[in-house]
């Protein structure tokens, strides 16, 4: 009886060894097909020789001049310049929009309100058309007004919408007990003390997903951005000005200084995803409640 | 510390769900009050409507003196305590408590005194540096208790603050709770659903149900005098047991039979004095109550008891210290369900009893408790509200209980013969000619119950002052009796003056006066009107329907302005009527009035007739919202 039991409980070992090896062995097999790409830029980045395309994976001569031209070469490329663009706009566009969805999804949460409803119906639906669709439009209107080749009014483009954001951050809001809520107003705060002071420690990781996503929007943009600076170089993005390097002309020459390029842009936001991921995943609700 | 005055406070829902209804209350300074009743009965709307989370939608909340229906929460001096807690789960226990100082701007040196002494009187000083997810339920309702006491409110405000904890830790919290209610000296309203947390907690109780307060009083009388079945059933454990059955006076005696079952008691008249006349009658169906406690099988007690009745036994629940025995009246009914006939008996350990065996059960016939089957409201109302007269009409007098009155005119048409005087408790007056005797007179919801022997009769009379015990003079109000004499019959008069009307608006150029000149400027002003007449609206009455109503229902809601005869007057303005007849019950006259639809009385001291106008003094009014019942004012 008992040697039974162990033999059961050896096999039963033995499968899950085996189903666990297999799917470790597909989930390294995916990481290696995703992570190639970036492997192959951040070698192109480096390599020596010139020349846009090579028959091989790993360069021979190995050289930090692509990232150095970067900067001190603007004859052609004023890379410098685009990435302050980008960096500004992105850094508007975070600090509006993460003000605008948090205040929009606390009200949305929080309170109550004649068509709340069918505002949140609307804000949801208007969501849903790509924006594209309404570039042609927006331009005339940016035109009119004299905001085209303006960093101003690609930010107001990027942050006009910023209210269709609310849905994931209300839905945070909502999960945060009403009785906190009631329980400091009792003590004598305001909605505004209870959104500074109450809401807004709790809803951390949503801050930073709305900081994140806010950020990372106008950082890769590139349908926009093209469209409003059209003609005047110095207003690029990185996006629409890396795109540039990659013109036929310039592809042969420029393609290892592209490849440094879209490293260096990824690098911020590594560093704050790195610096705020621990938000990310901390659940900060316990003991709020009966637990 | 404060009183509060909850008058005619409803909660109506945009949906028109009704949460509350008409809850009215006065609170004593450092009362503690339970508001107890099963899920949904709107308790802890009521005590969010208080604490200010709720709004009001009808009726009036003071708090001390002030009226808070429009005062924020953090304005009104309250403090709250909730089911689950509600700590923030970011802040240590110290900054919790602190909270509501900080936000009040007090000095660092003075919170920290405060939150000290809130943390010696509740046990968690050596928690302060704590997070409320590294304590446990009982620590973390203290934690929320302090953040309460801290702030020294005038009000704290429980909402079922131990449902969440064990049963051992409910019990000690229970009584950590009314310690702290006397140390702070302070007025407690704790909501519940549990009624033993009421029973042991209340100075006073509120029973709810669907919105509507049941009945408020202390636990003692709760558990006594149970005002409908409801509260019967639900205060108690076990509960009451309830059957259906009958009375029938007969003579001195009235017998009780109770349906579904051979059972049959006789008790003396006397016993059930109270009870309203119309339910002796052998027809009319009520149901019976008894408590666990108030039938016995013990063999002793069952042989010196008069009122017996056979009990089979279906089951019995061993509970330690005593057993509780299922049975049923009827021999071939089942004691395991709930039904009419179901009986719940305590017993102690002196006597064995047997499952399956019939046996006799006596019945303490001074705590049995009756209700009406159609409303549930008991029939035995401890201010009786009338007592039941036989009487002769003879050579225009009124003979009844060894004396005699003379017939007013307005009954003077009543044939002579045998019959009987339905007469309130309110209308026995101290101000007459009959030779009474006071026998007792005791305190009851706030009023004095005046026990009166008259003719070798038991009276009861209702009064706002005590009364001495001895002899008496009193009188009858004669408008308030029911006569019946054969087939003729002599219904009270009506005391209630409704007009349906509207409130309306109107823009009128009014004098006002601009740098020393006089110019008419326009004005909007407000008016009730009645049957096409419009009477200004007085200001208590505008600002009391525009705090209740949304503004576009104050215009178009259909209202009821109530007055009593003594509030109208006979004049030449005012609403039109025709005088019907003149009822004089001798020392007071009123006119029967028609207007529209209705007749309404009035009292009028010089004869009036045909086509007249009444004058309502609206200073006096009573107003209600038609539609949806809600009583303003």
């Amino acid at each position: 009886m008992e040697a039974n039991k162990t033999k059961k409980l050896r096999s039963k070992r033995r499968v899950e060894r085996t189903s666990n090896a297999v799917g470790y062995v597909i989930l390294t097999v995916i990481s290696i097909i995703w992570i190639i790409p970036y492997f192959y830029l951040i070698l192109q980045s480096f390599r020596g020789e010139p020349g846009a395309y090579t028959t091989y994976l790993i360069p021979k001569e190995f050289t930090v001049d692509n990232y150095v031209k970067l900067f001190t070469d603007k004859s052609l490329f004023n890379f410098p310049r685009w990435y302050a663009n980008t960096f500004i706009t992105a850094l508007f566009v975070c600090v509006i929009q993460t003000v605008i969805v948090l205040a929009t999804s606390f009200a949305l949460s929080r309170m109550r309100f004649r068509g709340r409803k069918g505002l949140m119906n609307l804000l949801l639906v208007l969501g849903m058309f790509p924006g594209f669709m309404s570039m042609t439009a927006v331009y005339f209107v940016l035109k009119e007004i004299g905001l085209t080749q303006s960093l101003v009014g690609l930010i107001l483009v990027y942050v006009a919408s910023s209210a269709m954001g609310y849905y994931i951050s209300k839905g945070f809001f909502d999960t945060i007990p009403k009785s906190l809520d009631e329980a400091a107003k009792i003590d004598g705060a305001s909605q505004h003390t209870i959104f500074f002071k109450i809401i807004l420690p709790l809803a951390k990781p949503i801050v930073v997903y709305t900081v994140l996503t806010a950020f990372l929007a106008p950082w890769g943009e590139y349908m926009f951005s093209s469209l409003l600076m059209f003609g005047d170089q110095t207003k690029f993005n990185v996006a629409n000005g890396l795109r540039q390097m990659l013109q036929r002309e310039n592809i042969a020459q420029y393609f290892t200084r592209f490849c440094a390029g879209a490293v260096l842009v990824s690098v911020p936001i590594a560093a704050l995803f790195i610096w705020l991921q621990k938000y990310y995943v901390e659940g900060v609700t316990g003991g709020a409640v009966k637990g | 510390m404060a009183s509060l005055s909850l008058k005619h406070i409803y909660k109506v829902y945009p949906n028109g769900v009704k949460a509350v209804s008409d809850f009215c209350m006065e609170i004593a300074d450092k009362e503690f009050i339970v508001f107890v009743g099963p899920s949904g009965c709107g308790k802890s709307t009521m005590l969010r409507m208080i604490a200010g989370l709720e709004d009001i939608s009808a009726g009036e909340l003071s708090i001390g003196d002030t009226v808070v229906n429009d005062v924020e929460p953090k304005d009104r001096d309250v403090a709250m305590v909730f089911q689950n807690y509600a700590l923030y789960p970011h802040m240590s226990v110290y900054e919790n408590i602190a909270f509501g100082l900080r936000v009040r701007k007090m000095s660092n040196a003075e919170i920290h005194e405060r939150v000290l002494q809130a943390s010696e009187i509740l046990g968690i000083k050596d928690y302060l540096d704590r997070k409320p997810k590294e304590m446990s339920g009982g620590q973390r309702q203290r934690v929320s208790l302090g953040r309460a006491i801290v702030r020294d409110p005038k009000v704290m405000l429980l909402d079922e603050p131990l449902s969440n904890l064990d049963a051992k830790l409910r019990t000690q919290m229970r009584a950590e709770i009314l310690k702290l209610h006397a140390k702070l000296n302070t007025t407690f309203i704790y909501v519940t659903h549990d009624q033993v947390e009421a029973m042991t907690m209340g100075t006073r109780i509120v029973v709810m149900k669907n919105g509507f307060v049941q009945q408020i009083d202390t636990p003692k009388n709760l558990y006594l005098y149970p005002g409908n079945k409801f509260v019967a059933g639900f205060i108690g454990t076990p509960q009451m047991s309830f059957f259906e059955g009958t009375m029938t006076k007969n003579g001195d005696k009235v017998d009780i039979a109770f349906k579904y079952s051979e059972a049959k008691i006789s008790v003396p008249y006397e016993q059930l004095i109270k009870v309203r006349p119309k339910y002796l009658d052998g027809k009319t169906e009520v149901y019976i109550g008894i408590r666990s406690e108030d039938i016995t099988l013990d063999p002793d007690a069952v042989a010196a008891s008069p009122y017996k009745i056979k009990v089979v036994i279906s089951h019995i629940e061993e509970l330690g210290d005593e057993s509780l025995i299922y049975g049923d009246i009827n021999m071939q009914g089942d004691g395991y369900v709930e039904s009419s006939t179901r009986v719940i008996i305590k017993a102690g350990f002196q006597h064995e009893y047997l499952a399956g065996q019939v046996y006799e059960a006596a019945i303490n016939i001074d705590r049995m408790h009756f209700f009406d089957k159609e409303t549930e409201e008991t029939i035995v109302p401890r201010l009786p509200e009338v007592n039941d007269v036989d009487c002769e009409v003879k050579n225009g007098k009124m003979h009844f209980l060894g004396t005699s009155l003379p017939l007013p005119p307005a009954l003077v048409s009543c044939p002579e013969g045998k019959g009987n005087m339905l007469l309130p408790s309110n209308a026995l007056r101290f101000d007459g000619e009959l030779k009474a005797k006071v026998v007792s007179c005791e305190q009851i919801l706030g009023k004095y119950l005046v026990s009166l022997e008259l003719g070798g009769r038991r009276l009861f009379a209702v009064t706002d002052e005590p009364k001495e015990v001895g002899a008496a003079k009193i009188g009858i109000d004669c408008k308030r009796i029911t006569l019946s004499v054969g087939e003729a019959k002599f219904e009270p008069m009506e005391e209630l003056v409704r007009f349906e009307g509207t409130f309306e608006k109107k823009k009128e150029k009014v004098d006002t006066e601009v740098r020393g000149k006089i110019k008419k400027k326009d004005a909007i002003n407000f008016y009730l009107g009645i049957q096409g007449q419009h009477f200004p609206a007085p200001e208590f009455i505008a600002k009391k329907v525009f705090a209740t109503l949304a503004p576009r229902e104050v215009f178009s809601s259909p209202f009821y302005y109530d007055f009593t005869p003594y509030d109208v007057t006979i004049g030449k303005e005012g609403v039109p009527g025709t005088v019907e007849s003149i009822a004089d019950y001798g020392d007071e006259k009123f006119a029967k009035v028609r207007v529209g639809d209705k007749v309404v009385c009035i009292r009028t001291d010089s004869p009036v007739s045909g086509q007249v106008c009444l004058a309502p003094d609206f200073d006096k009014a009573g107003v209600v919202e038609a539609k949806r019942g809600i009583k303003l004012i």
